[in-house]
């Protein structure tokens, strides 16, 4: 994103004195497109700028007059919100907007909507106050609002080379497109990685290798300040590695305080987990520390059927609501997609 | 503005900042704040984890055949789905660990596979049983090596397993070892118990059956009652052989019946309920019991008559109750003579599980040659167990290429049974029926894997 301005930044200066200096025509086409493509950037910027101060309104009146009316009204007022997010161009605030309605499902939805629009209203004032936030912050608060990144700029940063363990995968419909996500975890790097590809619902994704395998594979991460979804910018090969590390539970909670103090609205991390037993809502420890299950998971019959109450890897989402498992690996290390 | 808890932050913003004069940025910024440290600071919780599961003890299905079984639990071929597990359990494998779940919803849903289901999920499966009621009939099936001490301490299906392998082994060890525990028994128990005692049944077992006929559960007495009968010189059944002798009688060329007048207290304890089934005549459904639980080796000198000439005689009133005795006599008996004579005037398919395998194909492909196809024949043929005999299969793929030539529409139903029951083998045989053909080929590799 920023070598991106960074180019745009040098055609604006190259234009103004071309244009001084009376030059070739070719030159001044260029020139031209620059200036256009600058005078659309900016007249984002003033959009996006408009529609999240208008959204830092919007909450401060929902707070200011209570979110108790939310369960009847807020679908409607939501669906309003989030178009005229569209129509200002941020529209990832926009679908953080449009999903609010999925918290009144829950028992405790004003806690949960509150933690929502308490982030929502984070990331306007953040985006406000932009200029003073460090780099990699910024990039992540732009890709929050939703600014496009472009898979040229992120296939140009340094590729993050590694065996890694592809740890789980999940499908999802939205808006016609299947979006396919697969978690990966680097095994000397120690980092993780979450690849993100969509295709038409009916049409064939990307094949890529399944859960359980691993790659040797160079990673271009996408800009942020707790980076995670990555591109694949060379796969080399396969790696006969067995099943991947993993974390003790007790080591999750400062591992996710380190995300978070990075980047406060991760909602997703993915997590390989060893000598895990699972239990109905929970994965626990030998020593009875556990990790709450999401709600929505509902009990894990097949990773209990596997563990058969030992201990065994398991690849979770961690989300604030609590573990969504992906991929467990058994006794003799079969893996086993949940 | 203080600290305020997030329950205390919720409320404000629930009821309104501007009620309780809090700044809605300020709040909103705070609950920001107690959101991150929230969700970073979470410790993990106490979990409590289940008991660890005992160690199997039975081999793990081939891999090929566990992948196999994943497909059809995902909709491939999945009426073929009890034959697999059947075999599999008499190959004395188990599945993998992560195909239990989806084996055991399957199993709540349909009584018939639960056995099987309980022989290949293993010490596993009834581990999870254990821990989701849902699955918790699997206890009462029995478990594939059933140890020695179950019979004071194991479920109810470890014992019926444990009594079962003794009664095989030792009929009168089994009797005994049942009778000295009996008062302390559930009915359940009781009824499934009695039923152990058909295989190896004999006089010996006859003093304790008359005694569970005053068992306090009817199911209890009915599976005594039902045994009984199956012992021509038991006190059971010379007393319903002398009831018999009264309501059915020869009258020259003819038979003649008389239902008994009342159901009293003695034939209730016999086995005859009073209360008839919906639209049945209520002393006809006496006298059908009666003739159901009469020895059949009684009517020949009684009536002067060999079984197929009774089968076919005239008998005037209360015929269709008399031969529903007989019928359901031959079945509880397992008289193969009485089965056949009573098949021959009424092809019924309840009877062709009473004949040997051989005859039962060969009757069975008769009828097929002999009758369009319709509900009535797919309903028979529904009764004959697979695998069909050569002469069966070949009487039906027959039937099958006719039918699909003249009435395609009606064929289906037909070619989803043979599917099911032909030899496997025969696949070679049924190019002409390409969905038939496919099936058995499906079936064909299936039990290779299995073996």
């Amino acid at each position: 994103m920023r070598r991106v301005k960074e180019r745009w930044g040098r055609a604006a200066t190259q234009s103004t004195g071309d244009a001084e200096a009376g030059r070739a025509r070719a030159g001044a086409e260029a020139g031209g497109r620059a200036a256009a493509r600058r005078t659309q950037a900016e007249q984002r910027e003033r959009r996006v700028a408009a529609g999240l101060s208008e959204l830092e309104r919007w909450l401060a009146d929902q707070i200011g007059q209570g979110i108790a009316p939310a369960r009847q009204t807020g679908p409607a007022d939501w669906d309003d919100l989030a178009r005229r997010l569209v129509d200002a161009q941020a529209p990832g605030v926009a679908g953080t907007v449009t999903r609010l309605s999925r918290v009144l499902a829950a028992d405790d939805w004003p806690s949960l909507l509150l933690e929502e629009y308490a982030l929502l209203h984070l990331l306007a004032v953040a985006y406000r106050r932009a200029a003073a936030l460090p780099g990699p912050l910024r990039q992540t608060v732009r890709a929050r609002v939703g600014f496009p990144v472009t898979r040229e700029s992120v296939l140009a940063t340094p590729a993050v080379r590694d065996h890694w363990d592809v740890v789980g995968t999940r499908d999802e419909e939205q808006e016609r497109l299947v979006a396919r996500r697969v978690w990966l975890a680097g095994r000397t790097t120690g980092r993780v990685a979450m690849v993100l590809s969509f295709a038409p619902v009916g049409q064939p994704l990307d094949p890529f290798p399944p859960p359980g395998t691993t790659i040797d594979a160079d990673l271009a991460f996408y800009p942020g300040a707790s980076p995670l979804r990555a591109l694949v910018a060379e796969r080399r090969g396969l790696v006969d590695a067995g099943p991947p590390p993993g974390t003790n539970v007790s080591r999750v909670p400062a591992l996710i305080a380190e995300v978070l103090a990075a980047d406060p609205w991760t909602d997703s991390w993915p997590l390989v987990l060893a000598g895990v037993i699972p239990c109905q809502d929970g994965l626990a420890d030998e020593e009875g520390n556990a990790l709450p299950l999401h709600p929505s998971a509902g009990v894990p019959w097949r990773l209990l059927a596997v563990s058969g109450g030992r201990p065994v890897t398991v690849a979770a989402e961690w989300t604030p609501r609590g573990m969504l498992p992906l991929t467990t690996w058994d006794e003799e290390g079969a893996v086993v997609r949940l | 503005m203080v600290t305020a808890s997030w329950e205390e932050t919720v409320s404000t913003a629930l009821v309104g900042a501007d009620r309780r004069a809090v700044p809605p940025e300020s709040l909103l910024e705070q609950a920001a704040e107690q959101v991150v440290r929230m969700r970073a600071g979470r410790r993990p919780g106490r979990g409590g984890p289940p008991a660890p599961a005992a160690a199997e003890t039975l081999p793990l299905v081939p891999a090929a055949a566990a992948d196999r079984l994943a497909r059809m639990l995902a909709g491939e071929q999945s009426r073929l789905l009890t034959e697999w597990l059947e075999t599999a359990a008499a190959r004395r494998v188990r599945v993998p660990a992560e195909m239990i779940p989806g084996l055991l919803d399957l199993g709540a849903r349909d009584r018939s596979i639960r056995a099987c289901v309980g022989a290949v999920t293993g010490a596993r499966g009834r581990w999870l049983a254990g821990l989701n009621s849902a699955w918790a009939y699997l206890l009462a099936e029995p478990a594939p090596v059933p140890p020695d001490e179950v019979w004071e301490l194991g479920t109810s299906g470890d014992r019926r397993a444990f009594l079962t392998a003794l009664r095989r082994r030792d009929p009168a060890a089994a009797r005994e070892l049942l009778e000295r525990g009996w008062s302390a028994e559930t009915p359940e128990d009781r009824a499934v118990f009695v039923t152990i005692l058909a295989d190896g049944l004999g006089m010996a077992d006859e003093p304790f059956l008359e005694a569970v006929l005053d068992d306090r559960r009817r199911e209890v007495r009915q599976a005594a009652a039902d045994l009984l009968t199956r012992l021509p010189r038991s006190r059971l059944a010379l007393r319903m052989t002398a009831r018999a002798r009264r309501f059915v009688t020869g009258n020259g060329s003819g038979l003649r019946a008389e239902p008994p007048p009342a159901c009293d207290a003695a034939m209730e304890r016999d086995g005859v309920r009073a209360r008839p089934p919906a639209g049945m005549e209520t002393r006809g459904w006496w006298l059908q019991q009666v003739v159901a639980h009469t020895p059949l080796s009684f009517w020949p000198g009684h009536l002067g008559m060999p079984p197929d000439e009774i089968a076919g005689a005239g008998i005037g009133d209360w015929e269709r109750e008399v031969r529903m005795g007989w019928t359901r006599a031959a079945i509880l008996q397992r008289d193969a003579t009485w089965a056949r004579a009573l098949f021959e005037a009424e092809p019924l398919t309840d009877l062709l599980a009473v004949l040997p395998p051989e005859e039962r194909s060969h009757r069975a492909a008769e009828l097929v040659a002999g009758h369009p196809v319709d509900g009535q024949m797919v309903m028979m043929l529904g009764g004959v167990p697979r695998p069909w005999g050569h002469r069966l299969a070949r009487a039906v793929l027959k039937k099958i290429v006719e039918t699909t030539r003249t009435q395609p529409w009606n064929a289906g139903e037909l070619i989803r049974l043979a599917g099911e029951r032909f030899d496997p083998a025969m696949h070679e045989h049924a190019g002409e029926v390409p969905e038939l053909a496919a099936t058995l080929r499906f079936r064909f590799d299936m039990l290779k894997e299995l073996a």
